[in-house]
């Protein structure tokens, strides 16, 4: 069996694929075309392993966090099997991982900024990694629709200047209709008038 | 992992708008805060990228960078994909070049008081850079100059330079700054 183990090293986190070329479609012997098993240490973290698809999971809600927050928001990803939930905290982001064994608690993984980054770039080598045949391929990257960039906006900032205006508007009309006098209009006698009095 | 050069034959993307512009300028000003060297350092990336025709000299890239309307002597009219996408590569690459520094200062775990002088540098060199280039009436510039406002700006800008390190970088970055323009 020609087993293939490939490893990704960044400063506090290091991922290792072991897998085998698939020679139903006639694979090099260098290329890594079915994956058995992964690894992943993060420095002051259990260490974790799964299958594929658990990889693939990983790779959906990291990518997507990682560009809502190249946009300054931070949203929270949860994968498909509702296993991974990745989120933002006060101290970076939060990964949640439920197991898919019984009787296994959740496990909690903060990370600052700087193992993000870390993760992200292992995950980037490995999937352009020429020697890894298999699609990796997390959703992909588009633009962020406008609705979704106004919420980092604060709502005062947002709306601040028309309520202002709509404001000043509706107390000055408030004030005017208080303290508005009715002017008196008295009958002035015509210059006809006048002549005939003073006759 | 080096960047290749396909991504430049990619499926073109629409130019970048006004923020978008905005954003690639001052990610390239950070690039010039953090490496002292800077701009050297980008004219011989553009060379190793093999972009030295597209970019024959500093004058050639500060005409694409003079795109950006907060400058002080800005240019109309939008920059075309082709060199967009070298900005971002370029940046790309600076990055994953400047990738250990950038780690130091988002790292949580570094001694506090050593991370706050890094920052303190930082800040100080990037808003000299900034009052020098761009124009200070505009109210984004003068805001950006608030001390409140510029420790975010600044950490927003080397959490975005870090996270487009990397082979899959430049798509990511290119997708960020093409959001529109809230």
């Amino acid at each position: 069996m020609n087993n293939l183990k490939f490893r990704y090293d960044q400063t506090s986190v290091r991922l290792e694929i072991e897998g085998l070329p698939d020679s139903s479609i006639g694979q090099d012997k260098t290329k890594l075309g079915i994956v058995s098993s992964w690894r992943l240490d993060l420095v002051g973290s259990p260490q974790l392993e799964g299958r594929r698809e658990h990889l693939q999971s990983l790779i959906d809600v990291v990518y997507p966090y990682v560009r809502y927050r190249l946009s300054g928001i931070s949203k929270s990803f949860v994968d498909k099997k509702n296993q991974i939930k990745i989120t933002s905290s006060i101290f970076g982001t939060k990964l949640l991982l439920t197991s898919s064994q019984a009787n296994t608690d959740p496990l909690t993984i903060e990370l600052d900024d700087a193992e993000l980054s870390d993760l992200l770039f292992c995950l980037d080598s490995f999937r352009h990694d020429p020697r890894v045949e298999i699609d990796f391929s997390p959703p992909p990257f588009t633009p962020l629709p406008r609705s979704e960039l106004l919420e980092r906006i604060p709502f005062y900032k947002r709306f601040g200047a028309s309520l202002f205006g709509i404001t000043c508007i509706a107390v000055a009309s408030m004030l005017f209709l208080t303290f508005y006098d009715e002017p008196q209009y008295q009958n002035t006698p015509s210059p006809e008038q006048k002549i005939k009095k003073s006759l | 992992m080096p960047l290749d050069h396909d991504h430049l034959n990619a499926q073109l993307a629409p130019p970048l708008g006004r923020r978008g512009l905005e954003r690639l300028d001052f990610l390239l000003l950070l690039i010039e805060s953090i490496d002292l060297n800077g701009s050297q350092s980008m004219m011989w990336t553009l060379q190793q990228l093999g972009l030295d025709h597209q970019f024959p000299n500093c004058v050639e890239l500060w005409k694409r960078r003079c795109h950006n309307p907060l400058r002080k002597t800005s240019r109309r009219g939008s920059l075309k994909t082709t060199d967009s996408d070298s900005l971002i590569l370029i940046l790309c690459t600076m990055a994953e070049r400047l990738y250990p520094q950038l780690r130091q200062l988002l790292s949580n775990k570094e001694p506090d008081f050593i991370s706050k002088e890094r920052w303190k540098l930082l800040n100080n060199r990037i808003l000299e850079l900034i009052q020098e280039r761009m124009n200070v009436r505009r109210g984004a510039i003068q805001r950006i100059l608030k001390s409140e406002n510029s420790i975010n700006f600044i950490k927003q800008l080397v959490l975005t330079l870090a996270l487009s390190a990397g082979p899959g970088g430049f798509e990511r970055l290119r997708a960020s700054l093409l959001d529109p323009t809230p």
